[in-house]
């Protein structure tokens, strides 16, 4: 389930390395609500030149297409720093020790996988939109008003080799409690009871009703 | 052997030369060879090049306006006013294109072969209110057109407003926009036509041109047999296809009359006076730019042009 | 090998991931990666020397589908629906709405029950999150009701109950997913929402009534408030009338005449109402600056889920597994109606413990087409249908019931993520305790369920007079 963990720190390298990518996946998750924030902007500039100067934004379409790349990768990286992305922690919740800390593993190597495969697919992908020889350096463009589409298929390789680095630290930390056996490991989100979990998300909205 | 090919939306005019090649090439090839066409399920109608070019599908078909970056050398076929009047005509000009070497090269870049053309019909605007049939009443019209069309009517004081082609209907009903410009089959389909007074018939804008590739390394992994099954078959497909489309443009003359939507005739001189507005510049700019990228845009336009006469003189 | 095994195969490799506490949008897209390896080793007879080719295209197919898939404008609704209801808290608007619903209506019997749930459904009408929903009242609505004397349980299962109003009443991000999964017009979906979700708040009021008039002791009714304290409670409340006004207006004009605009341009401009009573209420950048991380927090992780299952989906288009499952369902000999009813059960006992997102994008894709089929397919009439209405209609109608069904599950054990959080803000309650408050909700929601499936026109309604 959806899930807010903890992730605890030390003085060790591997944490300071968790710290240090931590303030990058902030930045890059804030530019991705600032995205979100801009499209509401979009449809008001679109609408209100719309209703009172009849000059609707030109390319409204385009700017929204290109603007979700932004707000749908960048903080990908970051949810997963503290174990946000969905899944069942049914089974694996009750797992204690070592055996919990190679499932993790296990789970994170083959999130690994994948992500470094959809680096390159997505890279590949970006190269196809790319042309040093073209005006723009544009080999694929959007539909109305021709903007260059690979800045925005860039973005997906970007985040998704932040999400790599964060995996690899994540496995890292996970490996190193399965071999020291430690309880309460760095840099990984750990599973909270349901309880917990429950009064931390509670927590995120005190103070604001 | 089965192709996999790669389309969108659902069966309808637009795709039945590719159920007929599918179904001749099975007949010919006794079922060795066969199509499987697939509605979108394969690629986003945007990439099917990028899918051709990585292999992930043998034939697939897509709109060289949809991303005009990607096939520079076809989007001749979409410039404005052009003057292609019939679907005929239209098949003549883009097989003429298709055939040129520059084309050709271009494709080659995405490992895609042109097979064949899926020819549309001009981009006649459907409109609410008033008929406009003077120039000046174009000024400060909100229309629907994507492009190169969208372009031209803003050489003539339009304004074009952008938005995906599902959201038309809602746009139109709450007078976002008080004109699209679309295809018959997409005036029908999208519902355009339900609230339109009046539609342009002989504007002739421009259309989109929506080529069928196939990826060079399986066209050239075919058997003798297979190849030649298909080669053969694609006049065939074009001919149902303009068949097909003749019966729906019959449909369309009743529909106009059932919803009671006035056919606007453009004069002549208001016809030429906006084609010296629109389509002069934006032909000018582009063979600039085109051939600024190193493409050999004046001979490929005079092509267009030389074909369309030929065909004229033919008939 | 054919494309069917491996289809089968590859989907139970991800419900073994899945179950097994991978993370679902990584699950979805490692099993879409791998089955896309597969059917194009297949073309080539899985020949070893074939391998290496198979693996490169599959690997630049699956990496399309990230970028192509959410540069959509359709999906921009996701975060925009999302940021309102971050806007919303620092608008101070839950707290005035449910000021405003108890000077109205905690008059009936159960009457600070009653209110709850329609300020919670007033809330929903700003907030795309039912967590969140439920979260805020369980903080406002829980203390009021213990001090007028309420059974603990029985408010904290009026909260968590009520907090699953918030995805079927506009906006709501979970119909924008449905909406974009099967190709259907937002706009409409966003529509038709209203009126069931409405409808089950009513529900909820009747069986909160029956109950506060059968056993006295669950909750007095509370009067004298005068006429002018009803009124002044109602302007604070007021941007939700707005964002409510422009999200309909901007689909469809209720009022007669022309609609504003597109359903995109309406969730926008809610948000900028939203924002606006924020910034007036005393919002500056530190508190701007948390709602926009929390919106990019929530929307990333949804659209990992959305890409991570479209690569899979992506490979199901290869294999052509819905139209093999379509096949089948529609080739039992069983009662359409019948299969339909099945099907939503097999929904109940699968949210139970999965989440609603993930449960939907992963099941759907193959789900849909069967239920279209089962109508008489996508471009059915209504004439010719086995339901009774268009494709279209059906594609809408369906949504609503499994949206319904998923927000069922979240409050039945033992997996209901809106009984957690309220157990989570109280406590002095035990997660035990809020399922046992939230009993009786199960059988209004059974009631709903059955009513929306028997008379599909509650849900039908609105999307038919928009055309
Ligand atoms: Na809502
Ligand atoms: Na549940």
């Amino acid at each position: 389930m959806a899930g807010h963990h903890s992730v605890l720190e030390d003085d060790s390298l591997l944490s300071r390395l968790d710290r240090r990518l931590l303030g990058l996946e902030r930045v890059l998750a804030l530019l991705s609500g600032l995205a979100v924030f801009s499209l509401m902007l979009l449809a008001v500039r679109s609408v209100g030149g719309r209703v009172t100067l009849n000059a609707p934004l030109p390319g409204y379409v385009d700017w929204i297409e290109q603007a979700m790349p932004l707000i749908a990768f960048m903080g990908i990286a970051y949810v997963q720093r503290d174990g946000g992305h969905i899944r069942m922690d049914i089974l694996i919740g009750r797992l204690r020790g070592r055996a919990l800390w190679l499932a993790e593993l296990v789970s994170v190597l083959l999130m690994l996988a994948l992500m470094v495969a959809m680096v390159w697919g997505s890279w590949a992908h970006f190269l196809r939109s790319f042309d040093f020889a073209a005006p723009l350096w544009s080999r694929d463009s959007t539909i109305d008003i021709g903007l260059p589409i690979w800045p925005a298929k860039l973005l997906a390789p970007i985040a998704f080799s932040v999400l790599c680095l964060r995996l690899l630290l994540q496995a890292w930390g996970y490996g190193r409690a399965f071999v020291t056996g430690a309880t309460a490991p760095v840099a990984v989100p750990l599973i909270q009871d349901a309880a917990a979990q429950a009064a931390a998300e509670a927590e995120q909205l005190e103070g604001q009703d | 052997l089965e192709w996999n090919v790669s389309t969108w939306g659902k069966r309808r005019a637009f795709t039945e030369h590719l159920e007929k090649l599918a179904e001749l090439v099975s007949e010919k090839t006794g079922g060795d060879f066969t199509l499987n066409i697939s509605y979108g399920g394969l690629s986003k109608n945007r990439e099917n090049l990028d899918g051709i070019s990585i292999g992930a599908f043998e034939m697939a078909q897509f709109c060289a306006g949809y991303h005009r970056d990607k096939n520079r050398s076809l989007t001749v076929l979409e410039l404005p006013f052009l003057g292609v009047n019939t679907l005929e005509e239209e098949v003549a000009v883009s097989n003429a294109v298709y055939a040129h070497p520059a084309v050709q090269d271009e494709m080659a870049q995405w490992n895609a072969r042109l097979l064949m053309t899926s020819p549309m019909p001009q981009y006649n605007l459907v409109g609410t209110g008033e008929p406009r049939d003077e120039l000046s009443e174009f000024e400060g019209m909100r229309v629907r057109a994507t492009g190169g069309i969208g372009q031209a009517f803003e050489a003539v004081g339009a304004v074009p407003t952008s938005m995906t082609a599902t959201e038309v209907y809602n746009a139109m009903e709450s007078g976002v926009i008080d004109t699209a410009a679309f295809a018959q089959h997409a005036h029908l389909s999208f519902g355009t036509i339900n609230r339109a007074d009046w539609w342009t018939a002989n504007l002739n804008p421009g259309t989109v041109n929506c080529p069928i590739v196939v990826n060079v390394d399986a066209y050239e992994a075919l058997t003798d047999d297979q190849r030649a099954a298909l080669d053969s078959s694609v006049d065939e497909a074009i001919a149902h296809y303009l068949a097909n489309y003749g019966e729906l443009l019959k449909r369309w003359d009743s529909v106009l009359e059932e919803k009671k939507v006035e056919k606007v005739v453009l004069s002549d001189e208001v016809l030429a006076e906006f084609r010296a507005k629109a389509a002069d510049p934006a032909r000018d700019q582009w063979i600039e730019e085109m051939s600024a990228q190193g493409l050999p845009a004046q001979e490929l336009y005079d092509l267009v042009m030389s074909t369309l006469e030929q065909t004229r003189a033919g008939n | 090998m054919d494309t069917i095994e491996i289809g089968l195969w590859v989907t139970g490799g991800l419900l073994v991931l899945v179950v097994a506490g991978m993370r679902v949008a990584f699950a979805a897209g490692l099993a879409g990666l791998v089955g896309l390896v597969l059917v194009f080793w297949a073309k080539r007879d899985f020949g070893a020397e074939h391998l290496g080719w198979a693996l490169t295209v599959a690997i630049k197919t699956a990496g399309q589908v990230p970028h192509s898939k959410v540069a959509s404008q359709a999906l921009s609704l996701i975060p925009t629906f999302i940021l309102i209801g971050y806007l919303a808290y620092y608008a101070g608007l839950t707290r005035a709405l449910f000021e405003a619903a108890k000077r109205w209506i905690a008059w009936v019997p159960g009457g600070l029950a009653v209110s709850t749930v329609f300020a919670t459904a007033g809330f929903a009408a700003v907030s795309g999150a039912s967590v969140a929903t439920s979260a805020v009242f369980a903080r406002i609505a829980i203390p009021e009701m213990l001090a007028a004397g309420y059974n603990k349980r029985f408010a904290a299962g009026v909260v968590a109950a009520g907090g699953t109003l918030a995805s079927l009443i506009p906006p709501s991000a979970i119909l924008v997913i449905y909406a974009i999964i099967v190709e259907q017009d937002v706009g409409k979906l966003l529509l038709a929402g209203f009126i069931p979700g409405a409808f089950s708040a009513l529900i909820y009021g009747l069986l909160i009534v029956g109950i506060a008039m059968v056993f006295k002791s669950v909750g007095p009714p509370i009067t004298g408030f005068t006429w002018r304290e009803r009124l002044v409670s109602l302007p604070p409340a007021l941007p939700i009338v707005f964002v409510v006004v422009i999200i309909i207006c901007f689909v469809y004009n209720p009022f007669g005449g022309d609609a504003w605009g597109t359903p995109t341009e309406g969730g926008a401009l809610g948000a900028f109402v939203v924002f606006c009573m924020a910034l007036w209420r005393g919002m500056r950048w530190a508190e701007l600056k948390s709602a926009l991380l929390e919106t990019a927090k929530l929307t990333v992780m949804i659209f990992t889920i959305i890409w991570g299952v479209l690569v899979y989906v992506r490979f199901l288009g290869f294999a052509d597994l819905p139209g093999a499952f379509s096949d089948w369902l529609t080739g039992l000999e069983m009662s359409p109606m019948l299969i339909l009813i099945c099907i939503l059960l097999a929904y109940a006992v699968l949210g139970m413990f999965m989440d609603a997102i993930g449960m939907l994008l992963l099941t759907l894709p193959v789900v849909y087409p069967a239920v279209m089929a089962l109508n008489g397919g996508e471009f059915v009439t209504a004439a010719d249908s086995t339901f009774g209405m268009s494709g279209t209609m059906c594609a809408i109608w369906f949504g609503i019931l499994v949206v319904k069904m998923a927000e069922f599950c979240l409050i039945t054990p033992p997996i209901g993520l809106n009984c957690f959080v309220v157990a989570g803000v109280r406590p002095d309650l035990s997660v035990q305790d809020v399922f046992r408050g939230v009993t009786p909700f199960f059988i209004a929601d059974g009631v709903t369920i059955a009513l929306l499936v028997a008379f599909p026109g509650i849900v039908l309604y609105l999307p038919r007079l928009a055309g």
